[in-house]
């Protein structure tokens, strides 16, 4: 249906919200975790079951079940219910059951008839439950036990685990539009601005700017054309949580774009996404379509006069991208370099107009604050930095995946409470935020609180939101190679800081990495890192010093064993360390022996297991199985070795 | 239908107006798998722009390639949770499996090895992808197994 | 205008003027390899780098890019400005070790080319004059292409371009003399492109190419002087009428 007025599109709302929801509601997560693990033959294996009992059955359960599945391509003859990311990606293929919000993991199309059967009986289904506080298999399969999910406060996040991210009517049932209609109907343009800046926003693509007072400046700044951007590039390896709300809640992305543009005065929006991301720029054309079908974007939205055009640009494989005037100069359809930023883009932005361009996330926020109020939404979070921020929690953690967390809770909340801790119980080591251009922090520094503010402190930064657990097992030299590698092969070669300096330290990593250091390595990077940071022209070039001065930092003794004795603790750098059993910690289990592929480790005279130095090609297999971590790294090996 | 008749299409598809000359370029990758001289100089007058600047844009972009690409392209993520789980060493028994380096296409031209930096799907690293494809959990034995099975097919 | 301290010297300076020609005016040298007065800026070599204070903070800036809109402090030779610089010059050297120019400001800066880090000799710097100065023409025949480590100014295709007028401007301004072309008695090669020089018929110099006439609208039939005979020979002309009207 098309929405002519504000009035219709209220009394189409409050309908909605007197309807009470019947039936029940099974969802299938559709993040890219879990259809890699197979969950849409999961939703298919669901669709196929409640299609053949609901005809064939004649109790009143199956006829008031709302079958909430429907296929990608298909027409809404039936929907499978895939929804966006759920969050918990290790543990998937995810199914989440409304109303009664359980969760099971790891489902199998062998599962769903148990599933459904335990629904009917209203039973959870306790085969494939989550884990509980103790690590095992909850009785209860509500979210509340399963510390994955008890320990997230999901806002921006809160409808996409029992909604369908391609229909309109699920994103209002969930209260969709309200937002905008409370904005048209009630505020003026500078009455959402200020309930924007109030509510202290900021940018949460990693700057942390505050996006009301990004808004204020652009509508000041004279002009008869505006643009509001959405920066969907999100290129930082290990990050996900763009991907997660443009293709499983892009009605919010776009509602919160229609806002701004309302509240800056733009008639033109555009939405900036990696062409990596197909699925998020199909979800996003198909929610516009849908959108200017209803009448919510367009010529004269909802009879207000105020018109409003959504297109999508994609990126074509460029990380540099993602800084703010590199986006602009690719929309332009040139080479996406970019500009020097000392005329702000809300005075001179996409072809030289006020432009206000926001994370994916951030614009998601800004229903949220329209509907709660400013103050409301300032309730979550630390003081200067309210609200939620969602990260991806990967790497070495137990439980990867998308969390949702107010801002200010701390490192050790989101790994050990969230996460579970380090996969396998080895020693913690790192966690790196911010992406390339963010830092690692130690250990004793997990107590920090999760804000812009904080990790700026720390020497790393919020970045968009990706969070990378690191163990023993990883070498912080390696891993400020890899991230210099990374920023290399992505420098856009404008300024010479970046094209040459990266270079540079790319040489001094690989150097350090390939055990060919020289005294005084660590120094020279550390010197060129700061002369890179104070004069790249971007802000990614000046970032691009991040990984390794923060690793240097707080990892000083780790270069220092690279550069000096050409040894790596962690067992990563080639040929720069041997492994040797600890016979003393060595309880004989023969898991080291039975997974050495070349069959190096043999039992040794003292009863214990011993690796015969000659045949080891240090591959690491035995460190990594030893239960009792008996199996470490040595600088050197003796002759009876 | 031809490659000409083919990126006269797409051209025709979008407005005449320089800001659609990457989107008009994914377009022609996607399509003809590379990007030809003679596509480029349409682009060009078709848009209103220098030759200059097409070419600039077609060597700036890494999804672009001026090169031909296999008919299918396997990328291997080399994120950062990828990278610690040993996506380098999955890589490494591709090219082995495949033939070829990472950037080339197999000589009947049926594939070519990429890496990306994130696909965003962190928990299941290292991964592999292949079309609309992922595969999970990877390591140097499953990625062979990928290929003797047939998997990128 | 605007009371900013450059060195410590208060002086005026009209609201929107880069720092780089503020400091010029009042008599500052900053050295700049990517700048050229007459073509756009761009702030790519940060050679200009000099420290701005405000409010208590300072950073470094890019002196040809930066507007002056408010007053601030600038130092533009104090030990953190000399040591952006020679981060700079440190990393152009390893590069490009046989351009005067860069030879000329790394000895002046104290910086030595560092063998571990010595990279292919190339002596472009990448700082885009010869592309701002073939746009500035609206010729566009040459880009920077590629990107990283791999950009490098190039026509399309790596080849002979139609664009290519061979009027010589991108070698003009290049400041390291990376840009080099065959001139032999009405020949000349540039840009893989050979061009016919025309011959001034009256002072015999090879003034332009054809296609440069073309590129300017010349008629055919109006190409036979070089521009300083064609004034020549109309102010001769002018004046033989001017006698003949008295």
């Amino acid at each position: 249906m098309k929405f002519e007025t504000l009035s219709e599109l209220r009394s189409h709302i409050e309908q909605l919200s007197e309807k009470k929801k019947p039936g029940k509601e099974i969802w299938v997560c559709g993040g890219p975790g879990c259809v890699a693990s197979g969950s849409v033959a999961v939703a298919e294996e669901f669709r196929k079951l409640i299609e053949k009992r609901a005809s064939g059955s004649s109790g009143s359960f199956w006829k008031d079940l709302t079958v909430l599945i429907r296929h990608e391509d298909g027409h809404p003859k039936i929907r499978t219910g895939l929804t966006g990311c759920m969050g918990p990606c290790e543990n998937g293929p995810i199914v989440h059951v409304e109303p009664e919000g359980w969760y099971y993991r790891k489902v199998t199309p062998e599962d769903t008839a148990g599933i459904l059967d335990s629904l009917l009986e209203g039973r959870p289904y306790k085969a494939k439950s989550m884990y509980g506080s103790d690590g095992k298999p909850s009785e209860d399969p509500r979210a509340e036990s399963i510390p994955f999910l008890s320990g997230q406060k999901k806002m921006v996040l809160g409808n996409m685990s029992s909604m369908s991210p391609l229909d309109l009517g699920d994103y209002l049932e969930h209260g969709g539009y309200s937002a905008l209609l409370k904005a048209l109907e009630t505020m003026t343009p500078e009455e959402v601005c200020a309930e924007i800046r109030e509510s202290g926003l900021r940018g949460r693509g990693g700057g942390g700017f505050p996006t009301g007072v990004k808004w204020e400046s652009c509508r000041k700044s004279p002009s008869d054309k505006r643009y509001v951007l959405v920066n969907g590039d999100e290129g930082d390896p290990g990050a996900f949580m763009d991907r997660a709300l443009m293709e499983g809640d892009p009605f919010s992305v776009l509602e919160g774009l229609t806002i701004g543009a309302y509240a800056i005065g733009a008639s033109e929006g555009i939405i900036y996404v990696r062409h990596e991301y197909p699925l998020a720029v199909r979800r996003l054309s198909n929610a516009i379509a849908i959108l200017v079908e209803s009448g919510l974007l367009g010529e004269n939205i909802l009879g207000t006069g105020f018109s409003f055009h959504v297109e999508i640009c994609k990126g074509g494989g460029a990380f540099v991208c993602g800084e703010s005037t590199a986006l602009m100069t690719s929309i332009e359809g040139k080479p996406g370099v970019p500009r020097v930023k000392y005329i702000r883009s809300t005075e001179k932005g996409l072809w030289e107009s006020p432009t206000v361009l926001n994370n994916v996330e951030t614009w998601a926020n800004v229903p949220l604050i329209i509907n709660m109020g400013a103050s409301a939404f300032k309730e979550t979070g630390s003081p200067n930095n309210s609200g939620t921020k969602v990260f991806a929690l990967v790497g070495k953690v137990k439980n990867t995946g998308l969390v949702e967390v107010p801002m200010g809770t701390t490192l050790r909340e989101i790994i050990y409470g969230i996460g579970g801790g380090v996969a396998k119980d080895r020693p913690f080591k790192a966690v790196q935020t911010g992406g390339p251009s963010g830092g690692c922090l130690p250990g004793f520094m997990l107590d920090t609180p999760v804000d812009f503010d904080s990790l700026d402190k720390a020497g790393s930064m919020m970045g968009s939101g990706g969070m990378i657990v690191m163990d023993d097992r990883t070498c912080m030299v390696d891993i400020a190679r890899y991230f210099i590698d990374f920023l290399m092969e992505e420098s856009c070669g404008k300024c010479v800081p970046c094209r040459e300096g990266l270079k540079k330290m790319q040489m001094l990593l690989h150097d350090l990495t390939g055990g060919r250091g020289q005294e005084g390595d660590t120094e020279r990077l550390k010197e060129l890192a700061e002369g890179i940071a104070d004069t790249a022209l971007c802000a990614l070039g000046q970032s691009s010093a991040n990984p390794v001065l923060s690793t240097i930092r707080y990892f000083y003794e780790e270069y220092i064993e690279h550069e000096r004795d050409h040894f790596c603790r962690a067992g990563v750098c080639k040929g720069m360390f041997h492994v040797k059993i600890n016979e003393e910690k060595c309880r004989v289990c023969g898991q080291c022996a039975k997974n050495c592929p070349t069959r190096t480790i043999k039992l040794a005279e003292s009863g214990k297991y011993r690796i015969e130095q000659a045949g080891c090609i240090k591959c690491g297999a035995c460190i990594d199985i030893c239960p009792f971590s008996s199996v470490g790294t040595v600088n050197e090996v003796s002759e009876d070795d | 239908m031809g490659e000409i008749d083919r990126i006269a299409e797409i051209m025709h598809s979008y407005k005449q107006d320089p800001r659609y000359l990457l989107a008009l370029l994914l377009d022609i990758q996607e399509s003809e798998n590379h990007i030809s001289t003679e596509a480029m100089r349409a682009v060009a007058r078709y848009l209103g722009v220098s030759e200059s600047r097409v070419y600039a844009v077609a060597t700036f972009y890494r999804t672009l390639s001026l090169k031909k690409k296999g008919r299918k392209i396997i990328r291997v993520c080399m994120g950062t949770a990828c990278h610690l789980r040993g996506s380098a060493a999955v890589l490494h028994e591709l090219e082995k499996g495949l033939g070829i380096k990472v950037g080339e296409a197999t000589e009947d031209g049926k594939y070519t090895l990429e890496t990306v930096n994130c696909v965003g799907a962190c928990a299941l690293a290292p991964v592999v992808t292949c079309g609309d494809d992922s595969f999970g959990r990877m390591d140097p034995a499953k990625a062979a197994e990928l290929i003797t099975r047939g998997a990128f097919e | 205008m605007i009371e900013i301290t450059i060195n410590g010297t208060p002086i005026e300076v009209e609201k929107g003027t880069v720092l780089l020609h503020a400091a010029k005016e009042n008599g500052v040298e900053i050295p700049t390899l990517c700048n050229h007065e007459g073509l756009n800026r761009e702030g790519n070599c940060r050679l200009c780098s000099v420290e701005i204070t405000e409010n208590g903070r300072s950073k470094i800036v890019a002196s040809c890019m930066f507007p002056v809109t408010r007053s601030i402090s600038v130092e533009t030779d104090n030990e953190r400005v000399k040591r952006a610089r020679r981060t700079v010059l440190q990393l152009l050297i390893n590069r490009n070790p046989k351009s005067p120019v860069i030879q000329q400001l790394c000895s002046e800066y104290g910086v030595k080319r560092e063998e571990r880090f010595a990279l292919e000799p190339d002596l472009c710097i990448r700082c885009g004059r010869c592309v701002r100065a073939c746009e500035t023409n609206g010729t566009k025949a040459i880009e920077l292409v590629g990107r990283g480590f791999d950009r490098h100014v190039a026509t399309p295709y790596e080849t002979e371009s139609d664009a290519c007028i061979g009027c010589l401007s991108c070698a003009t301004v290049c400041p390291t003399g990376k840009i080099t072309y065959d001139e032999s008695p009405g020949k000349r090669k540039i840009w893989h492109k050979e061009f016919d020089v025309l011959k001034c018929a009256r002072c015999g110099i090879y003034f332009a190419t054809k296609e440069m006439l073309d590129w300017a609208g010349r008629p055919e039939n109006d190409r036979a002087y070089c521009d300083h005979c064609q004034k020549y020979i109309e102010s001769v002309k002018f004046l033989t009428e001017h006698e003949q009207n008295k």
